[in-house]
Parts: structure tokens; sequence; C-alpha cells
């Protein structure tokens, strides 16, 4: 395929960042988007989320991120699982130096299951890689946990910007290889590949056991 | 390649009818047993706040309050919901304030900054409204005043 950049529409793209509270998922955002970092006692964890949009060029095609941001804190949990739908790409991350942010990954991963299709694209992304001192995590363990769970892997520092390109052009890469995310034509059924990243069409899917099932069809498109 | 901004997410996206029905039913049925969590609470307020629907709006912010001042450990959230609330109803002013307190406590958060710059951009807008207004009227007055003479004048 010959790259056909420029002139044509961008290809929306849709990426969630999620993980336990103070890995890091807003400073990898920052670092990537505005090339910044803010230390620890400067930074303030998010309220419910955040957003981003970002143009890159990959594989010769125009891209444009919408980068959703979402809070770590528990309190945020029911709020936050809105944000899933539409997303083409999912950003977990954990904490290299703090093991309990590794052991909750089965708990993101199940949250996962529930909210969007297995076609999505996973990456998962061991953070603070600049805490090598007090790593807790062994990249080996990583490696091996993103293999099972079908996730590509990355680890990265926000606060040294090492692996951070990685983590978004590994994943907007993988989502181009899979056209049916995002390639009208392509497209399934499924409402994983639903508007492409465009702020809109939330969904809240049972957040307290009982009732309404997803508005599956409800694509004003 | 820069980042567009600003931008607030939850000012832009609204819940649909049946998601916010989930979190009201949940909300309404706690009521009823007299013993509403605070998470519902919260729950029902923020996706109250992000409803298109003025009344919704009113009633967010309403339960909002009532979460800052019963509830010290999520009046960063409610400071932000609150801003957030009052910038969709147009009450810039207040909008300002609760986004303040937070940026006084926080002055580093990128969120409320960039909140900071969406309820400016409204306030600029919407004086040049004001401004384009008054000038529709004194440009009529002209014209009437200069009409009344040139019949006087007859």
């Amino acid at each position: 395929m010959p790259p056909t950049p420029s002139a044509t529409q961008p290809i929306n793209v849709k990426l969630l960042l999620i993980g336990n509270a103070s890995v890091g998922k807003s400073s990898l955002l920052l670092r990537f988007s505005d090339e910044q970092w803010l230390p620890e006692d400067e930074s303030s964890a998010t309220i419910g989320v955040d957003f981003r949009v970002h143009k890159m060029d990959v594989k010769g095609k125009r891209v444009k991120l919408s980068i959703w941001d979402t809070a770590g804190q528990e309190r945020f949990r029911t709020i936050t699982s809105s944000y899933y739908r539409g997303a083409q790409g999912i950003i977990l991350v954990y904490d290299v130096s703090n093991r309990e942010t590794f052991d909750a990954l089965p708990r993101w991963y199940s949250e996962l299951e529930t909210y969007v299709s297995s076609s999505v694209v996973k990456i998962l992304v061991g953070n603070k890689l600049d805490k090598e001192f007090s790593r807790q995590v062994t990249s080996a363990e990583g490696q091996e946990f993103a293999e099972r769970m079908d996730s590509l892997f990355v680890e990265a520092s926000a606060k040294t910007a090492v692996g951070v390109k990685e983590v978004f052009t590994d994943v907007v890469e993988q989502i181009l290889d899979t056209p049916e995310l995002w390639d009208n034509a392509a497209k399934g059924r499924d409402t994983s590949s639903g508007n492409g990243g465009v702020p809109g069409g939330v969904q809240v899917v049972g957040l307290h056991a009982d009732n309404t099932q997803s508005q599956d069809s409800g694509c004003a498109c | 390649m820069p980042t567009e901004l600003p931008y607030a997410a939850d000012a832009e996206v609204s819940l649909t009818y049946d998601e916010l029905e989930v979190l009201r039913l949940q909300y309404q049925r706690e009521l009823a047993q007299a013993h509403v969590t605070v998470q519902t609470k919260f729950n029902y307020a923020w996706g109250l706040v992000k409803s298109p629907m003025h009344e919704d709006q009113v009633e967010g912010v309403r339960l909002l309050q009532e979460i800052y001042r019963a509830e010290p450990t999520r009046r960063r959230e409610c400071l932000y919901y609150l801003a957030l609330g009052h910038y969709k109803m147009s009450n810039y002013e207040e909008a300002k304030r609760f986004n303040a307190l937070l940026l006084e406590k926080e002055p580093a958060n990128l969120q409320a900054r960039s909140l900071l710059q969406l309820i400016d951009k409204a306030v600029t807008k919407e004086g040049y409204i004001g401004m384009v207004l008054a000038g529709g009227v004194a440009a009529l007055g002209t014209l009437l005043v200069a009409g009344i003479i040139r019949r006087a004048s007859r």
C-alpha cells in the first residue's frame, strides 16, 4: 500500500489510559503530547477524566488521536467506565516500582472484557522505569503477563521520556493493522469501532448490577 | 504537533437518557431507604452536570454543593464539577470562583487551568456579543434620530 497522507481526512483513533492511581497515566500523556514533566509534588490526581487531541503520522497515514486519560482513584471507577465505548486502543499502565499496581491488572482486564470488544488493541505499560533501583516487577514478568493477556508490552518512563513515544506509536500501528477497528468499509457490527474517538457516545453499563443493556444500535451515523 | 487546548471532556459529553437513568434510579432507591452513600450521590450529580438540560445541571450543582459541605475528602472533585456545571449554565462568575478555589489548592492542576481558559474564552465571546448588540442598538438609535430630524426639518 503506497502511503497517501496529507490532503485526505485523518483517521480518528480513540485511546483510553487506564490503571491504578498514581502509576503515571497523566504523566505519560503529558510527556507524549507536550513533552513536559511535572514533579510528583506538583502533579495532581486526575478528576474524572482528562482529554487530549494529538495528531501524528503513522505508516504514512494521518492519524488524529483522541486520548482519554481516566482517573485511577477508586472513587471515579463507576464514572470512568462510561468512557470505554468507541475506544480502539487501551493503554493499561502499572508502576514497575509498585507491585500492587501490577497485581491489580487482572481487575482492569476484566473491566475491559465487560466494556470493549476483543479486537480492541491493548498495550501494557510498565511506567517509572527511572526507578530501576526500587523495581518490584521484572521486565520478564511484565512481558509474560502481557503475552498472556494478548497485549503489546513496553516499559517506559514519563520522567525521562524513555519508551513513551513507542507506547503510542506501537498501539496506533497495531490499530492501523486492524482495519475493522477504523475502516468503515471493513467495519463489523461491533460497537467498539463506534465513533472513532469523537467525544460523544459514552456508555454506562449496568453500573450497579441491575438494568440497562447497552444501547448498541444507537449510533446516529 | 501541538495538542489542541483547552478542552474539558466532561463539559462536552453528556450521558444518554438511559445512562443517566441508571444513576438516577440508584440515587432514588437509596433515598427511599433513607441512606444515600456519597458515591451514589456524587455519581448522579456528575451525570446531571454533564446533561444538556438546564434543570438537570441545576440539580447537579445543588447536590455537589451538599457533598462539598458534608465531605471534606471530596472537595477537590466537587470544586471542579461545580465550576464545570456553572460554566455550562453560563454562570461564568460562579464558575471562575469555584475553579479558583481549586487552583488555589493545586496551582499546577492542568484540568483546572484548561477549564479556566474555557471560561475566559466564553466570557470574551459573551462580551463580543454584548458589544455587537450594543452597537446594533446604537446604530438603530442613530437611524431613528436621523429620521426624526429629517421629518422635523421638512
